[in-house]
């Protein structure tokens, strides 16, 4: 536990408050169905509602020197495979003491459809420069390698913004210790992600996977299933 | 030396349209300015909110020298230790970089020492390395003389500039000697080892990249 955080788990309820408004919220657009069938959202608009709320949400608690949230630029959404990173700053250092690099994931049947979608003009220059200098591994490695480059201090934590029976909740998967998958030669692929979910695993809520993070001893492997909403 | 070069035609929605490209590192302890500097560079903009950066970021500028269009793949990388393996996995291929540290913060100064053992660990030998003295606007803050900058630099054989993202000093300026550098030392390599000229050792963009039109850069 870091010295200079006084209370150390005092962010926790705040940051509860911020993932139930941003949860609620993208709710509300997961399961908006037009009756005129014309409106059909991006995936990058349910990220952005997330981000949007929790962010105001943060903001307005004032947890961003605590617990920040540091949305990506797409140049390194591609490099890092990360949407956004929340971190538990050590004050006064301001080095963060854990991370959470997330990366959203949603329905598979819309991704079909949907992937790769164009992204607009201004960015594809950027965006196709940033493909050619990021490694040739997909997204969910990409996010793995990121945080395993930095410790076990980093959890990488995949968001799905629905899942296929259950289109309107949002659930996670996070760990410390995925790249053991890529010591056992399995790829890190969505099946490998969604797999965690089956059997009768227990859910962690937001606050119990908080409360386990900052508890555990630092170089313990920890995998959590959650759901935030 | 080895640059992308005669990459031209237009690509899916970006202007893949020059003459040579340049690959550049922006390296230094947390803190000093590198994020700002940049933006101020590629955007001309500045705010004085703190953001620190996660892991590696870049922006892309297209400066013109001697009717040549170079385009510069400007990479910001995080100051903080624990993204050290992210950000030295990318000073291979970079062709220059600006060390940054912030005139009043000596610790910052303290550790170019270092970051100068960095580079020449991760990067090719040929990389042309600037240091640069951040936040001259805060003359009233200073911690490191000019002098002091200016003689170490001159120690590890690099050029030097006080700069301020802030109040906009010497940062064209850092960027255009940074380019000048790397054109000499392009023209330079190409009188003596003509390998270059076909674009051989090369950086991961130049794979693509039909030979180079003769005699040399002339940028």
């Amino acid at each position: 536990m870091g010295p200079s955080v006084a209370k150390p788990n005092d962010f926790i309820p705040l940051f509860i408050d911020c993932i139930s408004a941003a949860s609620s919220r993208t709710q509300e657009y997961l399961l908006f169905k037009d009756p005129e069938d014309k409106l059909h959202p991006s995936f990058e608009l349910f990220t952005h509602v997330f981000l949007m709320t929790y962010i105001s949400q943060s903001v307005s608690l004032n947890l961003t020197d605590t617990f920040n949230c540091t949305a990506m630029t797409p140049g390194q959404r591609i490099l890092l495979g990360a949407d956004w990173v929340w971190a538990l700053m050590e004050k006064p250092s301001r080095n963060p003491r854990l991370q959470i690099a997330v990366q959203v994931l949603h329905l598979q049947e819309k991704e079909d459809t949907e992937e790769n979608t164009a992204l607009p003009d201004i960015c594809s220059e950027t965006m196709q420069m940033a493909q050619q200098e990021s490694s040739n591994k997909n997204m969910y490695e990409k996010l793995v390698d990121f945080c395993t480059s930095i410790g076990k201090d980093c959890y990488a934590l995949f968001l799905f913004f629905g899942k296929k029976n259950d289109k309107g909740n949002i659930y996670g998967v996070l760990s410390n210790n995925f790249e053991v998958a890529i010591g056992k030669c399995n790829k890190i692929d969505r099946g490998f992600i969604e797999n965690f979910f089956k059997g009768s695993r227990y859910l962690h809520t937001p606050s119990g996977m908080m409360q386990a993070l900052v508890t555990k001893k630092e170089q313990d492997p920890i995998t959590l299933m959650i759901k935030f909403s | 030396m080895a640059a992308t070069q005669d990459m031209k035609g237009k690509g899916e929605g970006g202007d893949q349209n020059f003459d040579y490209m340049f690959k550049l590192l922006i390296i230094g302890n947390s803190s000093v300015g590198k994020t700002s500097f940049l933006f101020r560079y590629a955007d001309d903009a500045f705010t004085s909110a703190f953001v620190s950066t996660v892991g590696i970021d870049f922006k892309v500028k297209t400066v013109y020298k001697n009717d040549k269009r170079i385009k510069l793949q400007i990479w910001d990388t995080a100051g903080q230790e624990r993204y050290r393996t992210i950000t030295t996995a990318y000073y291979r291929g970079a062709m220059g970089f600006i060390l940054m540290y912030d005139i009043t913060n000596e610790e910052s100064f303290g550790a170019v020492q270092d970051w100068s053992t960095q580079i020449k660990t991760y990067s090719w030998d040929n990389a042309q390395v600037v240091l640069a003295g951040n936040k001259c606007d805060m003359e009233e803050e200073r911690v490191v003389s000019v002098d002091s900058g200016r003689l170490l630099a001159e120690q590890l054989g690099f050029e030097f500039f006080e700069t301020s993202a802030k109040d906009n000093i010497n940062v064209k300026q850092t960027f255009e000697r940074l380019v000048d550098l790397i054109c000499d030392k392009m023209s330079e390599s190409l009188d003596t080892d003509p390998a270059v000229t076909t674009g051989a050792p090369t950086a991961k963009l130049t794979d693509s990249a039909p030979p180079l039109q003769q005699p040399g850069c002339n940028c």
